[in-house]
């Protein structure tokens, strides 16, 4: 596991009201994204509304709801996706705590008849760019 | 015990280099061409989904590429790790038909490649491997499943998976034996882990202890017996006040360290195809403290295994501050020892190895 790369450094953005930041896998091995489960952003400690959260992988920009199903899009261990939602906030150059959750299925580990799900934080300090 | 002396062939699985690939200090060339440079071939594996982007699709242009690579710095293709995705549509477990095409595709893929072997996993059943076993058939593919530390030579599902292979007969059935599954103690290098998290003293010592009570106790008989541990190993850190690292410490105590007896291999041994090497690190002696290396090397050469140990480090999950080249170097000349010792040696020559592994896999694959 390598939940400490999860948050690219340096990649916090916004354009006034949707932050965006670069995310790893902190897995081994490509996942498709039916098994990205939930994810949660906060910027200094300020939750970024769960329903505003977008996905973007492989040039294709999903809602976690639509992941569910999705088999033919993967999270490949050297990429990084782009995990985005709606929060004010200004490129002024100061520095800002982001924290990022994220939900993994593992596929291949079944216990007591589910999935085996894992849930990895990475907590780092950047400041912002514009989009 | 055979009275022909095995001689393992030495490889390494790029696996054991996880965090330098996922970290973009090594492309997939790189790190084949570091492998070479620091001798820890002739043998190579490879995990299709970590390492093969858009894997089970390999084109063909990547396939000539690949096997052009592999024939140029004179690496043996020992195994392709494939995965059984049972669980990819999270709510429901695929279909026996839908995990036959499932695997299918990726034993194409490492025949394409010039794989004779493919690691499969358990959550495959025996009617599973049964059905899979014409896919093996034609397309010169070996599947070998592998004994992990969750489970061990004499669990009752690698059994069942055993006793299928027997009614079956199959060259192309096997299995992979993992390390893991019979090692001595947690890894030092974990609890040092653990330490850099702040995590209390006593917890640390109270879980070696819990893992020595199992480990004398004997690997868990069954599921229920296993997830009845990982509750123990859960409950002492939330006794200790962290909560927060109870998952990694139970998953980490019960499915990485597993704790059968080095002997308790024999029970599947005719049946081994391959082995992983695992290991988790290296200490001030440069010996593993935690993996009875010499031990199992010493078991297979007695046994007449000629097939391939691929080094299989693990420790990258919790070891940011050490190389894994160093620590895959010091492993690989513990297994070189440890063969010498028993009156035998490790194969590190790639044309002795492709023989090697032909005859030890009896396919007619890794010939070429």
């Amino acid at each position: 596991m390598i939940p400490d790369r999860i948050i690219e450094p340096g990649t916090l953005k916004t354009d006034g009201l949707r932050v965006s930041v670069e995310v790893r896998i902190p897995w081994y091995r490509a996942l498709p994204a039916s098994c990205i489960g939930e994810a949660a952003l906060c910027v200094d400690g300020v939750v970024v509304p769960t329903n505003s959260l977008r996905w973007e992988m492989n040039g294709r920009t999903f809602t976690f709801a639509d992941m569910v199903d999705e088999t033919g899009q993967w999270w490949f261990p050297t990429d990084s996706a782009v995990l985005s939602g709606d929060l004010a906030l200004s490129a002024d150059g100061v520095g800002h705590v982001v924290d990022v959750e994220l939900e993994l299925f593992l596929p291949y580990l079944i216990v007591d008849d589910e999935v085996l799900r894992i849930r990895e934080r990475d907590s780092k300090a950047m400041r912002a760019v514009m989009a | 015990m055979t009275e022909q002396l095995g001689t393992p062939i030495q490889g390494v699985t790029l696996y054991s280099f996880t965090r330098a690939f996922h970290g973009r200090e090594y492309d997939l060339e790189g790190l084949i061409r570091a492998v070479v440079e620091n001798g820890f071939g002739p043998g190579l594996e490879i995990v299709g989904f970590s390492s093969l982007r858009g894997f089970p699709d390999v084109g063909d242009e990547f396939v000539a590429w690949f096997r052009d690579l592999v024939d140029e710095v004179e690496l043996v293709p020992t195994a392709l790790s494939i995965n059984a995705d049972i669980g990819i549509h999270r709510t429901r477990r695929l279909t026996q038909e839908e995990l036959v095409e499932y695997m299918r595709l990726q034993i194409v893929a490492a025949a394409r490649l010039g794989f004779p072997l493919a690691r499969v996993q358990i959550s495959l059943t025996p009617d599973s491997m049964a059905a899979l076993e014409p896919v093996a058939r034609s397309h010169g593919v070996t599947l070998a499943l592998e004994v992990h530390a969750d489970q061990h030579a004499a669990h009752p599902r690698i059994l069942a998976l055993r006793d299928q292979y027997e009614r079956i007969g199959s060259p192309f059935l096997g299995f992979t034996a993992d390390w893991g599954a019979s090692t001595i103690g947690i890894a030092p290098s974990l609890l040092e882990a653990y330490e850099r998290r702040d995590a209390p003293v006593g917890l640390l010592r109270k879980a070696e202890a819990l893992w020595d009570e199992y480990h004398l106790a004997g690997p868990p008989v069954d599921d229920v017996d296993a997830a009845r541990r990982y509750a123990a190993f859960r409950s002492l850190a939330g006794a200790f006040g962290r909560p927060d690292l109870a998952i990694d410490l139970a998953v980490n105590a019960v499915g990485i360290f597993g704790c059968a007896e080095t002997s308790s291999w024999v029970e599947i041994m005719p049946w081994i195809r391959h082995v992983h090497g695992k290991f988790f690190g290296i200490d001030d002696n440069h010996e593993e403290p935690s993996v009875p290396i010499r031990e199992l090397v010493r078991l297979l050469v007695e046994s007449g295994y000629s097939g391939a140990i691929s080094s299989e480090y693990e420790g990258w999950h919790w070891n940011s501050w050490e190389s894994p080249f160093d620590i895959v170097r010091d492993e690989q000349a513990i297994q070189r020892a440890a063969a010498e010792d028993a009156e035998s040696r490790m194969i590190t020559d790639a044309g002795e190895a492709r023989s090697a592994l032909s005859a030890h896999l009896g396919t007619g694959a890794a010939s070429d």
